[in-house]
This record gives C-alpha cells, structure tokens and sequence, in this order.
C-alpha cells in the first residue's frame, strides 16, 4: 500500500494562513490503513488546526469528512460543487488525491496533509518498510522476490557491491543489504546459479525517467 | 482564579469526586477532573481537544504501569500523551503543558500532586 505521514503542523499552519473555511477530507484507502489519513487521523488534525488557531488568534472554521477514496472520480465527484463553499481543502490523501482533485475540481483550493512516502509492507502495527519502488519492469522473478530496485541503497541490477558487510549496506549497520537477502534466497531454493546470469542494464523510462505514467485498457474502457 | 487544568484519570485512580477534592481544598477551583473507565481510552483527539476548550494545561493519571486494571490502559495513554507533546512543539507550545502520571489504586495524593506540579509549572 501507499504508505504516508502528516506534514509537520507548523508546516501546515503556514499553508492555511488566510484560510477562514477549511474541509479536511480523509481518504478510507492506503492512507486509513497506514494511519496517516483516515477518519480518526482527518479529526486529530482538525483538533491539532484548532488548537494551532486558538495559539495564533486566527478565526477558522473548520469542517470534517472522509471519502472512500481519493483517487476514484465517482467519490470525489460531490467535491466539484462543495470544495467551493471552503477557501481550502485540506486533503489527507496521497498526492495521488490531491491530484485528482486538483484535476477534476476547478476552483476548489487543495492542499496536502500529508507526505506521501512509498509503497511499504506494515511489519507490526506502528512500522512500516518500503517494499516496492513502481518501476514498472519487474525483475522480482529473477532475485527471490526481493526488489533490488526499491530495497537496494543503488538500485543495483547486479549485486552487491563492494559495501556489504555481514548482510548489512554499508549506508547504515542497520540496513540488511538486499542483495545478500536475494543470494541466501536463491541459495535456500537451489538456484543460485541463476543469479550468474548478468541482467541487463535497465530501462528506466517504465520508472518515470520517461515522463509521467499512464494507463489504458480498451477492454475496460467505457 | 487559578489556572486551568484539565486533569484526566481512570475510576481506579480516583478516590473522591471533583467537589469533594474542591471542597477540601486539596485541588485548586479552576480544576476539571475528567474521570475515565480507564484512561486507554483517551484518544489523541481527547487530549488535544482539552486545550481547544480552554485548558492550559493536561495531567493525566493512569494506573501504575504494571497494575493497570485493564493491562496496558495507561501505558497507552503515556504513548499519546508523548505523541501530543511532540504535537504541542510542532505547533510552537511546550511539549510541558501535559504530563502523563501513574497512580496506585484509590490513591488520591498523586493526583492532587500532579495538578500542584503542574500549576507550579504554569507559574513558572
Ligand atoms: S550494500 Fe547491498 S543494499 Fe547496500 S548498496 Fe550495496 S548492494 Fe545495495
């Protein structure tokens, strides 16, 4: 999932100066599942805006909601006409929300809540890793299903470099090296040899090198 | 009129209501005390909100650490209240406005001292 934390406060007080009539506008996705921007999380910032106007003397009046999800045209679609009663959105999606509705809401002023970070695993409840970078050419197959690309301080096709040290990266003693991960991996399954089979240099434009991405499918288009 | 203090703790801590800790003097008038089936209960939301109403400062009183009636009530209250703290600094406030305690049971004193040191702390 989309993993993502709020913006520090001070950060997003100076965004909403100005501001008199705020919707903060959760999403029921990633974002509720990391606890970053669900229901509760969209009324702990409200509380937190409340407090950080009450500090500074500013008038605000501050409205809550959460959507199912940000990134889908019908549940942001009542939006268009009622982000307009409010001289701010303040969105707790992933910037994939905050775009959409920047997108699909002329005149609604969004702002974000949150940092988006990355695509992660939750390991235990409070703790998540990155996992994934969405390359767009997965290469998962040929390294035991551990992504160099999103878990490899260099994005190394082929590794390790010269750094690792006793299973761990030599950009902290408490980062596992990934590429000592895939070797212990392929040794467990007996396929260690694969691994001598250099992969080719890597074709960047699938990560975004090319532009922004995008979609289609005709069987599913309307 | 002395200072505003919202002081949340868990039936299990209290031993007398807010009028009687009044009237004995032991807690200072401008006082609310906001008992609690357990103060696992408080949510961020909950102690944020106590400034947005007015306090200018939170006390929370839980059970001790390893008795809490309900196991790890209090220890999750002291996880939010640092989480708070860290809130009031992003904001620019002290992170020393609130303050987490931990009370044996039916044991009014270290409620009584909480709200002292923290009036203390509001005079500064
Ligand atoms: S030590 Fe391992 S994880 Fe770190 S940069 Fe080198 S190959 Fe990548």
């Amino acid at each position: 999932m989309i993993i993502a934390e709020r913006k520090p406060l001070n950060e997003i007080m100076d965004m909403l100066k100005g501001v008199s009539r705020l919707l903060v506008l959760g999403c029921r996705g990633c974002v509720a599942i990391c606890s970053a921007g669900g229901d509760k999380e969209v009324e702990i910032l409200a509380s937190a805006i409340r407090l950080g106007c009450k500090k500074q003397g500013m008038g605000m009046e501050i409205d809550t909601d959460t959507y199912i999800r940000q990134c889908d045209p019908e549940y942001i679609e009542p939006l268009k006409e009622r982000g307009r009663q409010y001289d701010a959105v303040l969105s707790m999606a992933c910037g994939v929300g905050v775009n959409f509705i920047a997108d699909l809401c002329p005149g609604v002023r969004v702002l974000p809540g949150l940092n988006t970070s990355f695509y992660g695993a939750n390991l235990s409840s409070g703790e998540w890793k990155e996992m994934c970078a969405g390359c767009g050419a997965c290469v998962l197959h040929l390294t035991g299903g551990l992504c160099p690309v999103a878990r490899c301080a260099k994005r190394l096709s082929n590794g390790p470099c010269g750094g690792s040290v006793g299973g761990r990266c030599e950009i902290d003693p408490n980062v596992s090296c990934v590429w000592f991960a895939i070797h212990s991996k392929m040794q467990q399954m007996n396929r260690a040899d694969d691994l001598m089979e250099i992969m080719p240099i890597r074709d960047w434009r699938t990560a975004g090198h090319g532009g922004p991405r995008s979609r289609r499918r005709e069987d599913l288009l309307s | 009129m002395s200072n505003r203090i919202t002081a949340f703790c868990c039936n299990y801590t209290l031993s007398a209501s807010e009028a009687a800790l009044k009237k004995e003097g032991l807690i200072p008038e401008g006082v609310t005390l906001r008992p609690l089936p357990c103060t696992g209960r408080l949510e961020i939301k909950d102690l944020l909100n106590a400034f947005v109403e007015g306090a200018e400062a939170v006390v929370v009183v839980g059970c001790e650490k390893d008795a809490c009636h309900n196991l790890k009530g209090s220890v999750r209250a002291e996880k939010r209240v640092k989480h708070v703290k860290g809130m009031l600094k992003e904001l620019g406030m002290s992170p020393d406005l609130i303050e987490m305690h931990f009370a044996p049971r039916k044991a009014s004193e270290p409620l009584i001292r909480a709200v002292e040191e923290m009036s203390q702390r509001l005079k500064g």
